[in-house]
């Protein structure tokens, strides 16, 4: 019988549809009599949408355009 | 779960004609998009010291291969393995060694009973949508700080499956990692967030 830290612990791979049909059972079996895991999947599913829409990205200095000037005159290019 | 990104075909192909013309805003559009994509993917192999030389490097050999490459792969995905190969043969050179274990907070084991079962209530996050997320600057702000701190792999992954749509397989074979190692660094990122947005909230 699947417990909640087993659905805290394959809550992205279920999400992602990446379980083997045995555990994804599990999970669902489990997520019909805890309402604590199905709103904590929700919680990740909105945690993965808040992060794609805001997509933080990398930080960096490079100059972009200095660097994309270089690029463009490579003395092969 | 997973978004749908697809690739233009058409317009990558006119992409590519036009820096091979030598155009100065094809130049700065394809260095802007995937500069910190690339960043990603170097500091993740190859670690914060390195990186911006792999990718340097990286640029200089995409730009001056371009006229042979064949369109088989995207652009991003072609740019990204330059990267990687470039990243891997330096660590081959510094042999650094990576730990996947880098700045992991699991879900603390005291939320749970010795069976397994929480302990405590989880609540939805009703009112707050996404876009009711991001409409709070403070939240955005330390969401972005809070990426900015995870470790380069998460980062990486992150940034490569959510963020870019990629597929699994595309991502462990630039990160050089088993699927079974992408998905935990995938899962630790976004339980970290997952608490940075579940700490803001309580607070």
């Amino acid at each position: 019988m699947f417990q909640c830290k087993d659905v805290a612990e394959e809550a992205s791979n279920y999400l992602d549809g990446d379980l083997p049909l045995k555990k994804r059972i599990g999970i669902l079996l489990h997520l019909m009599i805890c309402r604590c895991c199905r709103n904590y999947l929700q919680q990740i599913r909105k945690t993965i949408k808040t992060i794609t829409n805001i997509y933080p990205k990398e930080q960096h200095n490079t100059d972009v355009k200095s660097l994309a000037e270089k690029l463009r005159n490579l003395p092969e290019n | 779960m997973k978004k749908i990104f697809k690739r233009d075909q058409t317009n990558e192909k006119e992409l590519i004609e036009q820096l091979i013309k030598g155009d100065s805003a094809a130049f700065e559009l394809v260095v802007g998009t995937y500069h910190s994509l690339m960043l990603s993917v170097a500091r993740a192999i190859i670690g914060q010291a390195f990186a911006d030389e792999v990718v340097q490097d990286a640029w200089v050999s995409a730009i001056k291969a371009l006229p042979k490459f064949e369109g088989r792969s995207s652009l991003k995905t072609w740019l990204l393995q330059i990267t990687s190969n470039g990243a891997k043969t330096r660590v081959r050179r510094e042999s650094r060694q990576l730990s996947l274990d880098d700045g992991w907070e699991s879900i603390s084991a005291d939320k749970f009973d010795h069976t397994g079962h929480r302990l405590d209530d989880v609540l939805p996050w009703e009112e707050d949508t996404p876009d009711a997320l991001l409409e709070n600057e403070q939240l955005q702000a330390i969401i972005e700080e809070r990426f900015n701190s995870l470790p380069a792999n998460q980062r990486a992954v992150l940034t490569m499956y959510d963020m870019e749509g990629m597929e699994m397989k595309e991502i462990c074979n630039i990160l050089d990692l088993s699927a079974s190692n992408v998905r935990v660094l995938l899962h630790r990122a976004r339980t970290t967030l997952h608490h940075t947005i579940e700490n803001y909230r309580d607070n």
